[in-house]
């Protein structure tokens, strides 16, 4: 039953694309443009035209940088541990959410609040919280557990300072995965579960031959989005780290992209490091849907 | 009838799990509301306490007393509120075109317009201050325009997966009955949308609830600053006033918390709806 | 159905209405905070003949006071209002994190404020950048203003042959030490040597018997080993600013940061000053750090926060040679390249650096950079040990790329604390990469 088109389509799109693509032309694609353009120059930022081309320099200087490629060392390691994390653990919440219990309500917004937080306060609050003197973790870990003979300075430590910051994004991103899933499994039929059981199938099988297949563009979706979120990961870094301590080893990408334009002055750098980072993004991302396409056939 | 005492213990290995795991997420924030209540003196404590040996309210005077607080908490209002409506109506528009018409280099735009979600915000900062100088939009206009902007892709991209699946039989009945596209739009696609709409109320009310670097150099009037300015302003050079940041930042909760309360109904249902299903 | 029509009709209309009512607004109005000034706005008014009034103008200031400074501004600016009818001075108080980049966001949009105070240390980056105004030979009065500044603040305006901006305020650190901690371990006095720092910091963490530190620093960043390395006679560079060989890895530089080490290695110091443990300031008053190194606004920190506590400041220990000093702090006050009121702008500027204004804002704790004011008994009491210390303290390198040198001599402090390095070797790898940055 096929509908013949009763208006052009042409003009009604326009009009409805039009706000839109306007404010996306000014404060996206233009700004996104003119980010590529200052990449390949060293930027002056009083005087303009007197900036000086120097085509691929700015991003050859930053793939060769050992700091750069420290940097992404840090954003991919906290990219891959913070994704399986909440994606697994996210799933956990949703299936343990998916019944019918009292006080349900509560615990879905009850998971749900850290989500809402604000980055900036969490990052403070991590932070105080594993404060290497007199830090909850540490007197958890050290009087109450016993787990450790003294305590961890964790962020004196180039490695151990990524602890509280994966820590964090856990924490934060939990629920929001959980309320995706949880989305994606109510949309399951439930006689495909009927079915099931009566076939003999425990929840084990369900799990593995209903929930998992049918939530595929659920997870498809939460990958791709949780992904492009690690490796664009800023705040906590930057409140965390204050910038790479110690010793610029524990950069992000952005928060190395933050401190070349704003720190040092040096736009066309920092510009050439947001590029890198958007290229790669992309790429990733359009690697992730084409696996996971494959794999739902 | 026996399957019974198998289901129980199966429930209740799962509300075990659940408290614990609501543990692991409330205590941070519980932590965050104790601190709130101690004095400055007591933030270094050893050994830390998770309720308060003295309580003082002195954090939360401090922090809402500052007189500018009520105010900068309106103009988060003001921003949020304008932002979501306007993107609500912009990504509705822009999804309604993707869902339904039909033009040459549809998909292509499409995935230009998704391209917005894989950039972070803080790349582009400066060439949007300068377009926000071009056209002398600074202020709450330029917050507002440029929150909207950083929405767009990601609730265009929620909404077009929702309008797609609005059962098409009332659209059939009106397009018989010569509706044109506004009408379709208005009166069929939005109302039966409402979850969905639920779902980007909430994305980007949080957004510009708690955006900071754009509003740090947007705003150029002390009087039209953003709750994440003012509460930044707590820091000073010298010294961290944690109660006063934590207390002022729990204030700063309530309005999405309450938000997301309202909405929360919707809000499951409005993601399933984005057809991020089988 | 027709709720919800009317609904999406309301709200939709409350979405446009909302956003030209925000665009309606004039983008520059006069704020109605009393924190800021300007009841009238006030832009060019059409020229009139040169005889009459001069035209009103409104100047845009930038700065990154505290509330208690913020409102003590505010007096200064009616004073200067009241003296210059015609022009009145609008601020935007920025949070000190986030200044940076606020300040480079408008120069690189060309929307630049008229005045900014800005961090002594960023005065040669800024003017570097082209995006100051030279000031020598510019602001009117200049020599005769300077000829009453003091040198050390004075220097860090000076690039490339010009001066950059006014010192504004100025500070250094002094030794802040617990009377009653003192006491309990039998100390009488604070140190006056550095080997008697030593000693002590070491005598007070042994004989506590809960978790104590003689010493703590509130970082590795320069800014915190600095005054115990210029008091032991330790230097960045040479004068010219060519070479930091022999100089920041010389036999001085590196027997401070031997003496740091090998307190932080026999727990003397905190090792707060790796990241992440308790602050300073905090730590200090509640009896965790016998001594820290610290400025000025420490007084109003601990009346507000700590009210209890009595602090006492001391100056810093002397070095082998007998002498003391210490590390020039404070802000400096520049006027942007790009302004439209240069000439109401430097009059502003000028008028921060008068004695009244200076005297004003020395009230809420900000120095004076005027040597006459220097024991002026207008000046609150716990300025005198600050301004005697002022006398032999030092500015850091007065560069463009003195963020890099910072970063570089951090680095080899937290090698050296790490035990990756010895401190020579450490510093030797600083006095490369900071060679490097001179070139």
């Amino acid at each position: 039953m096929h509908t013949k088109r009763r208006y052009s389509d042409l003009i009604p799109a326009l009009i409805f694309l039009l706000p839109g693509l306007v404010l996306f032309a000014l404060f996206f694609l233009g700004p996104m443009l003119y980010s590529l353009r200052i990449s390949f120059f060293d930027w002056k930022i009083v005087h303009p035209d007197q900036s000086v081309f120097v085509g691929f320099r700015n991003y050859q200087r930053a793939l060769s940088d050992s700091i750069f490629q420290r940097a992404i060392l840090n954003t991919f390691a906290y990219t891959v541990i913070t994704v399986a994390a909440k994606m697994i653990l996210g799933l956990g919440v949703a299936l343990l959410l998916n019944q019918r219990m009292p006080g349900r309500t509560f615990l879905r917004v009850a998971y749900y609040l850290p989500v809402i937080t604000s980055w900036v306060i969490v990052s403070l609050l991590f932070e105080y919280m594993f404060n290497g003197q007199a830090g909850l973790v540490n007197y958890v870990l050290k009087d109450i557990l016993r787990l450790i003979p003294k305590d961890v300075l964790w962020f004196a430590d180039p490695i151990l300072t990524l602890v509280p910051i994966i820590l964090l994004d856990i924490w934060k991103g939990i629920g929001w995965a959980a309320i995706i899933f949880l989305a994606g499994l109510q949309a399951i039929p439930a006689e495909l579960f009927e079915a099931a059981r009566v076939d003999g199938a425990n929840s084990a099988a369900q799990l593995r031959y209903i929930t998992w297949p049918l939530l595929g563009p659920t997870t498809v979706f939460l990958v791709v989005v949780l992904v492009i979120g690690g490796l664009n990961a800023y705040v906590p870094f930057q409140l965390m780290t204050n910038g790479g301590d110690p010793m610029d080893l524990t950069h992000s990408v952005l928060t190395l992209m933050y401190e070349a334009t704003f720190g040092r002055i040096d736009f066309g750098y920092g510009a050439a490091i947001s590029y890198l980072l958007t290229v790669f993004v992309f790429i990733v991302s359009l690697i992730e849907l084409r696996l996971m396409r494959q794999q739902a056939v | 009838m026996n399957r019974k005492p198998q289901r129980n213990l199966g429930t209740l290995f799962r509300i075990v799990i659940l408290i614990l795991g609501l543990g692991f997420v409330l205590l941070p924030i519980w932590y965050m509301v104790v601190t709130s209540f101690k004095p400055q003196t007591m933030i270094f404590e050893l050994p830390p306490r998770l309720w308060p040996q003295i309580w003082t309210l002195k954090n939360y005077i401090a922090a809402l007393g500052k007189d500018q607080f009520g105010l900068y908490f309106l103009n988060s209002s003001k921003v949020a509120i304008a932002s979501t409506l306007l993107t609500v109506l912009i990504s509705s528009m822009l999804a309604f075109v993707f869902a339904r018409l039909h033009f040459p280099g549809k998909e292509t735009l499409f995935y230009i317009f998704l391209l917005g979600m894989m950039v972070p915000p803080v790349m582009l900062i400066i060439p949007q201050f300068i377009v926000a100088k071009w056209l002398s939009l600074f202020n709450h206009l330029g917050l507002i325009l440029v929150y909207t902007t950083m929405n767009i892709s990601m609730q265009t991209f929620l909404l077009r997966g929702v309008f797609e699946n609005v059962p098409r039989d009332l659209e059939e009945a009106a397009l018989i009955d010569g509706a044109g596209p506004l009408t379709i739009f208005w009166r069929i696609i939005l109302p039966l949308s409402g979850p969905g709409i639920s779902v980007v109320i909430i994305n980007t009310f949080l957004y510009s609830w708690e955006e900071f670097a754009w509003a740090n150099v947007a705003i150029k009037n002390a009087s039209q600053r953003t709750l994440p300015i003012g509460i930044a302003l707590f820091q000073s050079e010298h010294l961290t006033e944690w109660g006063q940041v934590f207390a002022a930042s729990l204030v700063a909760l309530v309005p999405v918390l309450v938000i997301f309360i309202i909405f929360q109904r919707h809000f499951v249902q409005g993601i399933s709806t984005t057809g991020l299903k089988g | 159905m027709k709720t919800n029509r009317f609904v999406w009709m309301l709200v939709s209309l409350l979405t446009v209405s909302a956003t030209l009512l925000a665009a309606c607004a004039p983008a520059a109005t006069p704020t109605s905070a009393p924190a800021t000034e300007a009841p009238a706005i006030a832009t060019e008014a059409p020229t009139e003949a040169p005889t009459e009034t001069p035209e009103p103008v409104t100047i845009q200031y930038w700065h990154t006071h505290s509330d208690p400074e913020t409102a003590q501004l505010d007096q200064v600016i009616a004073a200067f209002e009241a003296a210059n009818p015609g022009i009145q001075v609008e601020t935007s108080r920025y949070a000190y994190n986030d200044y940076k980049t606020a300040l480079l966001t408008a120069i690189s949009s060309g929307s630049v404020p008229d005045v900014a105070r800005l961090d002594i240390a960023w005065v040669s980056e800024f003017a570097d950048q082209d995006a100051l105004v030279q000031l020598d030979g510019n602001l009117p009065d200049f020599d005769n203003i300077i000829k009453d500044t003091f040198p050390g603040p004075l220097s860090t305006n000076y690039w490339n042959g010009h001066y950059y901006g006014l010192p504004l305020d100025t500070n250094t650190q002094v030794l802040l030490w617990n009377k009653d901690i003192f006491e309990a371990a039998g100390i009488s006095a604070p140190p006056a040597t550095m080997e008697e720092f030593a000693a002590v910091a070491c005598t007070i963490n042994r004989s506590a018997a809960e978790t104590r530190y003689g010493y703590a620093q509130g970082g590795t960043y320069f800014w915190a080993p600095a005054p115990i390395f210029y008091a032991m006679g330790g230097k960045v560079t040479d004068e010219e600013i060519t070479t930091a060989t022999g100089y920041v890895n010389g036999p001085e530089s590196v027997a401070a940061f031997t003496m740091l080490k090998d307190l932080y290695d026999q727990s003397c110091m905190s090792p707060n000053l790796l990241g992440g443990g308790i602050a300073t300031d905090a730590g200090h008053a509640e009896g965790t750090y016998a001594m820290i190194i610290d400025g000025p606004w420490m007084v109003d920190i601990y009346k507000n926060n700590y009210p209890d506590f009595e602090v006492n400041f001391a100056p810093i220990p002397t070095g082998p040679d007998g002498t003391t000093s210490s590390v020039v702090g404070g802000e400096d006050v520049v006027i942007l390249e790009g302004t439209a009121n240069q000439e109401a702008a430097m009059k502003w500027a000028a008028y921060l650096l008068t004695p009244e204004a200076q005297k004003m804002m020395a009230a809420v704790g900000q120095m004076p950079t005027l040597a006459s004011l220097a024991g002026d008994p207008a000046m609150p009491p716990y300025f005198a040990v600050f301004q005697e210390q002022l006398k032999t303290a030092q500015a850091r390198v007065p560069h463009p790329k003195w963020s890099d040198m910072d970063n570089a001599i951090n680095n080899a402090y937290q090698r050296m604390l790490n035990g990756d390095q010895t401190p020579q070797e450490a510093l030797d790898q600083a006095a490369e990469e900071i060679n490097a940055l001179l070139q």
